[in-house]
């Protein structure tokens, strides 16, 4: 058999698969999004967004939350990324699996579980009236934190992972080889580990952009009606107002700026030395 | 003219755990001595060079440097040079950079860098790669620019742990007679640590043999091969062929053996001294073992039969089975009945200075 038939065959089911729940629903959304009550050719769903300044600053929220969302994730995943990076073999099974585990439970449940934790009469409130820290309980819930607190918590294996697999790939006698030539442990961090696990920076943070601007039930639960963002307010057109067209439209906004946006950021990160250094 | 001590380890000793990995460890490395240290892989070598680097804490002794004590100094605080057997170059740097960062961290001008990375280049010959990439380069010439890497901050000391192991046998020798070259063009006092005795006799002023954390013996090239201060250090050292027996004759410095398969030997003057009735372990190298097809008119001499010959070019590798023995003799390609079948007789002599006794070890 020649490779490129064995090829064919071997990806034969994905590809039906794909091509029957993804790729024509897909089309048939986007050709949804282009038409008016009366289902005739419209451009009306696309220049509401121009027209109503609302929608736009509904998406700008929704990149404001995803960004914050990959700043925390990547602040607080990478020490665990260092931390798995240096460590054994058991140990690193045992972190990977405390990352993993928390996805084993719904991440409706999960969700359920920040609000319980942060709300007004949480433990988080209750614990700093009681040490004197604040007199008012904070507000943590409903509203961008509160979001950003419950994506952060959906997402952070995606970083530590990403981030872990391109430190692996670093010798770790580069930090003595660092140390040797007269760098501190700061000097050899930014000099040496910080590049060298940028290709985990950039997947990580590409891959935990994208599932930010595309969550659903987080934002929803977490947020509550005052922080709406682009996957809320389609839900909303295609489940309460029935108004398809504008819900497809909304999609494939979020959808088209998300792809800009990533595009333009690996464009930005990946200069010519990048590619050079890390072209396998 | 006084010695300078650059390095002093005075009763070092490390343990993991409750593993004693280096034991009362005494050394002094004079100034542009190279010093290797030699033994096989869980002997201490690397954890003592790590402990001379910095990275790893002595548990006790003393380590001293240009007469600084060094315990607890951390290793950017040491002014050392290190080339590591993975050449642990920085994959995102150019080699120009990968030479200049150590020069960086000493805030050296630009133009004095410059200059000084272009020198070090020629001095390991690639001047023409400062713009490359590491995986741009083959791994000699890797090894070479870690080394480059190394010197160019001028160090007091320069380690080298196990740098041609990663390399394949026609460039590992080129690259020693480099280290050679480098080394006495540039005189920095040098402790490498290495499992190939060929290395280490081959570059070394001295030897440090090293077996289960202990110092089995310190001495030159010449001494450790001639006159090893335990079997271990003969054995390691090349190949050999091992009899126990017992002395069955001393006769002033010389000294009749008998093994226990019934062939008798007589050696030379010893170190040590022996009595009548010891029990001993006779040795005898390969190459110092004369094969020839008629009675010679040496001492030491058995007839016997060629078992396997194995041609390795500049040498053959012969087995004789003679006297109770399997020996094993170094045939030189310029010997000209080198050409044997197995199953030959021929006859093998030795000097009886060629013959190291050694007492047996109780037990």
């Amino acid at each position: 058999m020649s490779k490129r038939l064995s090829i064919t065959l071997l990806t034969a089911p994905a590809m039906i698969v794909l091509l029957g729940v993804f790729l024509i629903p897909m089309l048939l959304m986007l050709l949804l999004s282009f038409q008016d009550e009366n289902e005739a050719f419209s451009l009306k769903n696309y220049a509401l967004f121009v027209q109503d300044p609302f929608y736009v600053q509904i998406l700008w929220r929704t990149i404001r939350v995803s960004i914050w969302t990959v700043l925390a994730t990547l602040v607080l995943g990478y020490p665990v990324a260092m931390y798995m990076a240096q460590a054994t073999g058991k140990m690193r099974g045992i972190v990977t699996m405390l990352i993993l585990a928390p996805h084993l439970i719904s991440v409706v449940i999960r969700n359920f579980g920040w609000v319980v934790v942060l709300g007004e009469k949480g433990w988080v409130n209750e614990s700093l009236i009681a040490l004197g820290i604040i007199e008012q309980p904070l507000r943590l819930l409903y509203n961008e934190l509160g979001v950003v607190i419950g994506l952060t918590d959906s997402f952070i294996a995606y970083m530590v992972l990403a981030l872990a697999t391109s430190m692996y790939a670093i010798d770790p006698s580069l930090n003595k080889a660092a140390s040797i030539l007269g760098a501190s442990r700061v000097r050899t961090f930014f000099s040496v580990t910080l590049p060298l696990s940028l290709p985990g920076i950039i997947a990580g943070t590409t891959l935990v952009f994208s599932l930010s601007m595309s969550a659903f039930v987080t934002p929803a639960l977490m947020g509550g009606t005052s922080v709406k963002v682009m996957p809320v307010i389609a839900y909303e057109q295609i489940m309460a107002t029935l108004n398809w067209p504008l819900g497809a439209a909304l999609a494939f906004l979020l959808l088209g700026s998300t792809i800009v946006l990533v595009t333009l950021y690996t464009k930005l990160i990946e200069t010519k030395r990048y590619k050079e250094v890390f072209a396998s | 003219m006084t010695k300078v001590i650059d390095v002093e380890l005075r009763g070092i000793m490390k343990k993991f755990q409750n593993n004693v990995v280096v034991q009362d460890f005494n050394l002094q490395v004079e100034q542009g001595e190279f010093v290797s240290f030699l033994g096989p892989s869980g002997c201490g070598k690397t954890t003592t060079l790590n402990m001379i680097a910095g990275f790893l804490d002595p548990d006790g002794g003393d380590l001293l440097i240009k007469g600084q004590r060094m315990n607890g100094v951390p290793p950017y605080k040491r002014e050392l040079g290190m080339v590591f057997q993975t050449y642990s170059l920085f994959p995102h740097m150019t080699v120009a950079e990968n030479i200049a960062y150590g020069l960086k961290l000493r805030k050296v001008g630009k133009a004095e860098m410059q200059e000084r990375v272009k020198r070090v280049l020629e001095l390991v010959k690639l001047p023409n790669v400062a713009d490359r990439y590491p995986k741009q380069l083959s791994g000699g010439q890797r090894q070479r620019i870690a080394i480059a890497r190394a010197l160019v901050i001028e160090p007091s000391l320069l380690l080298l742990d196990e740098p041609l192991s990663n390399l394949d046998a026609k460039l590992r020798e080129e690259l020693r007679d480099e280290l050679k070259r480098l080394h006495q063009e540039i005189g920095v006092t040098t402790i490498f640590v290495t499992h190939d005795q060929e290395e280490a006799l081959s570059l070394s002023d001295r030897i440090v043999v090293l077996n289960h954390g202990f110092v089995e013996q310190i001495g030159t090239p010449l001494e450790i091969y001639n006159q090893p201060a335990s079997e271990f250090v003969h054995t390691f050292i090349g190949k050999t062929n091992r009899m126990e027996g017992e002395v069955s004759g001393v006769e002033g410095e010389r000294l009749t053996l008998r093994t226990k398969e019934g062939m008798t030997i007589h050696a030379g003057k010893q170190e040590r001294p022996f009595a009548h009735g010891q029990k001993v372990v006779v040795f005898v190298r390969p190459e110092k073992i004369l094969l020839t097809d008629t009675a010679g008119p040496g001492i030491n001499q058995v007839e016997g039969q060629l078992q396997l010959a194995s041609f390795l070019g500049s040498y053959t590798e012969c087995e004789v089975r003679a006297g109770g023995h399997t020996l094993s003799v170094k045939v030189q390609m310029s010997d000209r009945s080198a050409e044997r079948e197995p199953g030959t007789q021929v006859f093998c002599q030795w000097n009886p200075e060629d013959v190291l006794v050694m007492p047996a070890e109780r037990g």
